[in-house]
């Protein structure tokens, strides 16, 4: 088999990379190519992130938020009134899990994730974060669109749409879970009104198959030796057609993404094959199918894909609304060591600096025990409800400053409240560090200048280093 | 405080004296215009409220007055300045004591502000009257142009005389065979056969080319490839979105709607009639008949935002005035129309419409019963069903009686599978999915900024007033929507022809006259030629809105005629080619490829209409693109891939892009493989390659191929192996020469 540099030697000498010439001198070069690169309004702290999403909601006074008052209240009523979520939830509920402080800024982290804490002087906790409603699917398409229900496109195409992508052999904006969709499904990684180039390629990283992972990656019929003579032939007989036609840019785009998709089967089944990492790298990131999609992230990343967005699985995983001690201990005994590994990996090839990583869920839960509700819960009370009101996230990378901590919940962790950080103010803040001014990045359909901010947002300074 | 002091302030107020006047300009005003109207302002009303000026300042925000003229201490200004309720101001930071000082110091002394500078109330509706979409249509007469010679008809005078102000000419015109080519794909989304070119070719009738016109007009495949252009601005899908996991999405009968369009345009049904059947063909004064009821599919297809009826009432009025007029009434929602003379109130007269609409549980047959071993076969499987349904009631008759909570569960498997046989059986009778006027109308009231808790004033039903004008009178009958409809193709409407006229010109030319097809308000571009778009809307209505008429005025035009090589007179004062100097070269959408492929293996089904199929898993259907169940949830990927239209909402035009994900569509997709494998066995009767190549290219691209291609075609093949062939007539199907028309 020829090897990747042989086949960019051969594909150069063939009609595509002519075309490609051409397409570069002429002025729709851009236009022709929706994901070709493009600045943004000023210098960018952050080129690509990696949005590690808890889906389901992972509980904040169990992880970055801890509240020992609650421990004096422990089985009894708070001394406030529980606010308003799904279910109803009755006395506190101390967390079950041990803080501990880490690295020189001390924040304390609970043990679910001691390991991602070593990296804590890098990451900024984020204890004020608030949604709007305590239900998974307006608030999945808030975090990941910035509107509830209505048809809106998601961060990670405003990103390909505003950005392009670095590597054309690659998607620009791909969307991994295991086993299925999230809730709501590819909503949350839509294009919207956007071309539909720019949603999120969906990878179900359960399979381990590059011809399963990406649509139509291979052919089953023909081996990339004789595909190129197939597409030399295509080529000859497009150079023929165009011959007499003249200089017609649509046709030479054409031309040139029948090349880009021949090098793109090659590109992604590399990207895609975690086994030629090393033997010190698979053991860094550790066993199983969220330490490989973690990785797989990181190869998607250094290729130059612009936005990775990593969920925990299919449904609500993180959704703990009985047994959240051995859940969330489960879950996060999952990832933890995989999004340590990220990080360490992140900083030793040199690209935290430019990466912006994103942890969290769509909410928080409710620092309250939730109360048995028959066909909701198994009536255990163990769990814990979802909570809009409060709940943390981290960033890192990217221009975010480490070691930190922005705003903070109340003193049992239900509702956010000085320095409040909404989650229009987490995409505003988000663009800011890839160099957009988040009222200026619009996209004009229907008669209006939509944006990811929709009418809101405001840049959280303190996040940003 | 008693009311006597309150009026010595009141007087204080009026008496605002100069000094007090400069300390709010040099202490107040700037610390505003610094800290607050950035939200509070002209681009931004957070709240509802902004302090950019004294009128807006002292009506407050949405929820109230932000002071307090009787107890100015209390003013809700300071307590948000203060940080002392929930809400504080401004969020980022509290300013500093000195400056909420001089605030409390200027209230106190009762928020002395000089008068507003009064803008001309009337100025937005001057600057309105000069868009050209809200003028009047007026028939013109086509210009004087120096070559009349090449004009075929009056769109070329419009055309030319144009291009003669630029100092070119129309291009010459395509040869025959590039004709028919342009002309089967615009008309009916397919590629003409070896032999239609060929006697099309031999036809020396000067008639020729109108009559190739006519009959491709009068195909049956005529109304699947308009259809599916309505369809996109009707946001067509098979199922409703997201509603919940484990719920049934399907629309088992979204068919009947597309099949009503499909047959609407093969009939030529009047577009007045088209439109207001799709609006009110449930209400027996539109004149519509039984099986139009279909036609209200055009409301009810949409997505159903869980169920949330605001947003669904929203997107039926956006695809309603979008759709119809290229208004975008849902920018009033929450705020009057920022461009457009749209007010609030206007959204909320139509929002009482729908509102005053509602879908039946059991929708209605649509007279159109069938016969046939299909629909014999659905009878007897429910007659089946219901006798066993019937059995379980007698068996259970007890139970009935006495566990009625009980027996209703247990029974609902055998109601199930009776609703599933009906909704699934191809036999089963076809429903309408319509709309009814409830008993009695709501009377609608504006949602403040669109919260539905925020009730303002009362409003009537009735139609827009940019359509109607200020003296329109509020709907009478039922909820309306019939009056809705009249309004819409009222000839004086300045909007539905053009709009109308604008988005046929698109399909057929490759570029609409008017940049926005959605958008006709004041921030639309004008059109390219505006005297022509009057022309043609002045004609569709004379015309009896025959749609048939107005594209074959269009096809029968030297303008349509044209060759489409890219010329270097205008390329740079016109790249977008928006003169015509010459026709666009286009490339097929997702549905043309898709079908001329299936046309290629030779297994393309006739058949017109039916239930949607699985078009994108093996084995493959062999219908057009058309009948693909669209599941506007998880959208496939290949729909996406190659743009075809967002089927959330009204999608005014498809994107064009070209991407690798396309490519490998072509190079690897099962799909494609399979055709382009029958395509390659339809050529099995000569062992001769030369011959073989010939016969393949004539099939392909309705053209002999160069001696240099044949040249290609052998060496390649010969290379190949056995599959050469094979993989040839894969080359031929992705190349450029398949894919785009000229």
């Amino acid at each position: 088999m020829l090897n990747r540099r042989m086949m960019l030697e051969r594909s150069a000498i063939g009609m595509g990379s002519l075309a490609l010439g051409s397409m570069l001198q002429s002025a729709n070069a851009s236009e022709a190519n929706p994901l070709a690169v493009r600045k943004p309004h000023f210098a960018a702290k952050a080129k690509r992130v990696i949005h590690l999403f808890m889906n389901g909601g992972p509980s904040h006074v169990d992880t970055f938020d801890p509240k020992p008052s609650l421990e004096k209240y422990a089985g009894k009523a708070l001394p406030t009134d529980n606010p308003k979520t799904e279910r109803k939830t009755g006395a506190a509920f101390p967390s079950p899990f041990k803080f501990q402080k880490y690295g020189q800024s001390g924040i304390e982290v609970s043990e679910l994730f001691a390991k991602t804490a070593q990296h804590i002087d890098d990451m900024c906790i984020i204890r004020s974060m608030h949604a709007n409603v305590p239900n998974h699917e307006p608030s999945l398409l808030l975090m990941n669109c910035g509107e509830a229900r209505l048809i809106r496109p998601s961060m990670g195409s405003w990103l390909t749409y505003g950005l392009g992508t670095e590597n054309q052999n690659l998607p620009g904006f791909i969307a991994m879970c295991p086993g299925g969709y999230p809730i709501q499904e590819s909503q949350n990684w839509q294009a919207g009104f956007l071309p539909g180039i720019y949603q999120g390629t969906y990878i179900d990283t359960k399979q381990t198959e590059v011809n399963k992972l990406i649509e139509n990656i291979r052919n089953k019929n023909l081996s990339l030796e004789k595909q190129r003579q197939q597409l030399d032939l295509l080529q000859k007989l497009n150079s023929l057609h165009a011959k007499d036609r003249l200089t017609d840019p649509i046709l030479e785009s054409r031309i040139q993404s029948f090349e880009l998709a021949y090098r793109m089967q090659m590109d992604a089944a590399d990207a895609f094959d975690v086994s030629k990492e090393s033997k010190h790298v698979l053991e860094m990131y550790g066993p199983g199918v969220q330490a490989r999609q973690i990785l797989i992230a990181r190869r998607l990343l250094e290729r130059g894909v612009r936005f990775v967005q990593v969920w925990h699985g299919a449904g609500q995983p993180w959704d703990s609304h009985d047994d959240i001690e051995i859940n969330h201990r489960r879950l996060a005994k999952e990832c933890d060591q995989a999004i340590w590994a990220l990080l360490s990996d992140l900083k030793q090839r040199g690209m935290l600096d430019d990466t912006l990583v994103i942890w969290g869920g769509e909410f928080g839960r409710t620092p309250t025990v939730e109360l048995p509700t028959p066909g909701a819960n198994a009536g255990k009370i163990n769990g814990r409800d979802h909570n809009h009101h409060g709940f943390s996230m981290w960033l890192a990378g990217g221009g975010v400053k480490g070691g930190t901590i922005v705003g903070n919940t109340d003193e049992f962790g239900f509702a956010a409240q000085d320095n409040k950080v909404h989650v229009h103010d987490l995409h505003a803040t988000m663009l800011q560090l890839l160099g957009f001014d988040h009222e200026k990045l619009t996209y004009r359909y229907a008669g209006r200048d939509f944006r990811l901010t929709d009418v809101h947002g405001r840049v959280v300074d303190d996040i940003i280093a | 405080m008693n009311s006597f002091l309150a009026c010595q302030l009141t007087l204080l107020l009026l008496n605002a004296d100069a000094a007090s006047i400069d300390f709010f300009e040099a202490k107040i005003r700037p610390v505003f215009i610094e800290h607050c109207e950035k939200c509070h302002g002209s681009s931004k009303q957070q709240g509802g409220f902004r302090l950019d000026s004294k009128d807006h300042f002292f009506k407050g925000s949405d929820s109230g007055p932000i002071f307090n003229p009787t107890k100015p201490l209390e003013s809700k200004l300071l307590k948000l300045l203060h940080y002392q309720s929930e809400l504080k101001m401004p969020p980022k930071g509290k300013l500093p004591d000195q400056v909420i000082n001089d605030i409390s110091e200027w209230i106190i002394k009762g928020a002395p502000w000089p008068a507003d500078l009064k803008k001309n109330p009337n100025a937005i509706a001057i600057a309105n009257q000069d868009h050209w979409a809200f003028k009047p249509i007026k028939k013109p007469a086509p210009p004087k142009i120096a070559q009349p010679s090449l004009a075929n008809n009056e769109i070329d005078f419009f055309i030319q005389a144009k291009l003669e102000q630029n100092k070119v000419s129309l291009s010459p015109q395509a040869d025959k065979r590039t004709l028919i080519r342009r002309v089967y794909f615009v008309l009916v989304g397919l590629p003409p056969t070896p032999q239609e070119v060929e006697s099309f070719l031999n036809d020396s009738d000067p008639q020729a080319y109108p009559k190739l016109v006519n009959r491709l007009l009068d195909s049956p495949h005529f109304g699947e490839r308009w259809a599916r252009h309505w369809l996109d601005l009707a946001r067509y899908a098979d199922n409703r979105g997201y509603i919940g996991v484990g719920v049934d999405r399907t629309y088992p009968y979204a068919y009947t709607f597309r099949d009503w369009v499909i047959q609407s345009f093969n009939n030529d049904l009047p577009y007045d009639k088209f439109l207001t059947y799709q609006i009110a063909a449930d209400n027996p004064k539109s004149g519509a008949s039984k099986s139009d009821l279909a036609a209200l599919g055009f409301f009810t297809v949409g997505r159903r935002f869980i169920n949330n009826q605001n947003d669904i009432i929203d997107d039926r009025i956006d695809v309603l005035c979008r759709t119809t007029m290229g208004l975008t009434v849902t920018c009033a929602r929450c705020h009057d129309h920022k461009y457009d003379p749209i007010p609030t109130k206007d959204y909320y007269s139509l929002y009482g419409v729908f509102a005053s609409s509602q879908e039946p549980e059991d929708l209605p047959d649509l007279g159109l019963e069938g016969s046939g071993p299909e629909a014999q076969e659905f009878q007897l499987e429910l007659a089946k069903l219901i006798k066993e349904k019937e059995k379980f009631e007698t068996d259970n008759a007890e139970i009935k009686v006495k566990e009625p909570r009980k027996f209703s569960e247990s029974i609902k498997p055998y109601d199930n599978r009776i609703k599933q046989l009906k909704s699934k059986h191809p036999g089963s009778p076809p429903k309408g999915m319509v709309l009814f006027d409830r008993p009695s109308p709501v009377e609608p009231v504006v949602f403040i900024r669109g919260n539905q808790g925020n009730r303002g004033p009362q409003v009537p039903r009735q139609f827009l007033e940019v359509v109607s004008g200020a003296n329109r009178t509020p709907f009478k009958q039922g909820s309306g929507r019939l009056e809705a409809a009249q309004a819409i193709v009222a000839p004086q409407n300045t909007f539905t022809s053009r709009v109308w006229v604008n988005r046929v010109w698109a399909h057929v030319f490759g570029n609409p006259l008017v940049k926005t097809p959605s958008d006709f308000g004041v921030r639309s571009d004008p059109p390219s030629h505006p005297e022509l778009l009057d022309f043609l809307a002045s004609n569709l209505m004379e015309d009896h809105w025959s749609t048939k008429n107005l594209i074959r005025q269009m096809l029968l035009s030297s303008t349509f005629k044209q060759t489409s090589s890219p010329r270097s007179e205008l390329q740079n004062n016109d790249p977008e080619n928006s003169l015509l100097i010459r026709m666009n070269r286009r490339r097929l959408d997702f549905e043309t490829m898709h079908d001329s492929m299936l046309a290629m293996a030779g297994t393309l089904e006739p058949a017109v209409g039916g239930r949607s199929v699985e078009m994108f898993t093996p084995p493959f259907s062999s219908k057009r693109a058309l009948y693909a169940f669209i599941d506007r949830q998880n959208l496939p990927g290949v729909l996406r891939t190659f743009d075809f239209a967002l089927p959330d909402t009204h999608s005014p035009q498809r994107f064009i892009t070209s991407v690798p994900q396309q490519a490998l569509y072509l190079l690897n997709s099962p799909f494609v493989q399979e055709q382009a494998s029958k395509f390659t066995l339809r050529f099995t009767n000569t062992d001769d390659h030369f011959e073989k190549v010939q016969a393949m290219y004539r099939v392909a691209l309705q053209r002999s191929p160069t001696k240099e291609e044949v040249s290609s075609a052998l060496e390649f093949v010969e290379a190949s192996g056995p599959d050469g062939f094979k993989q040839l007539g894969q080359v031929l199907l992705a190349s450029n020469a398949f894919q785009f028309i000229d």
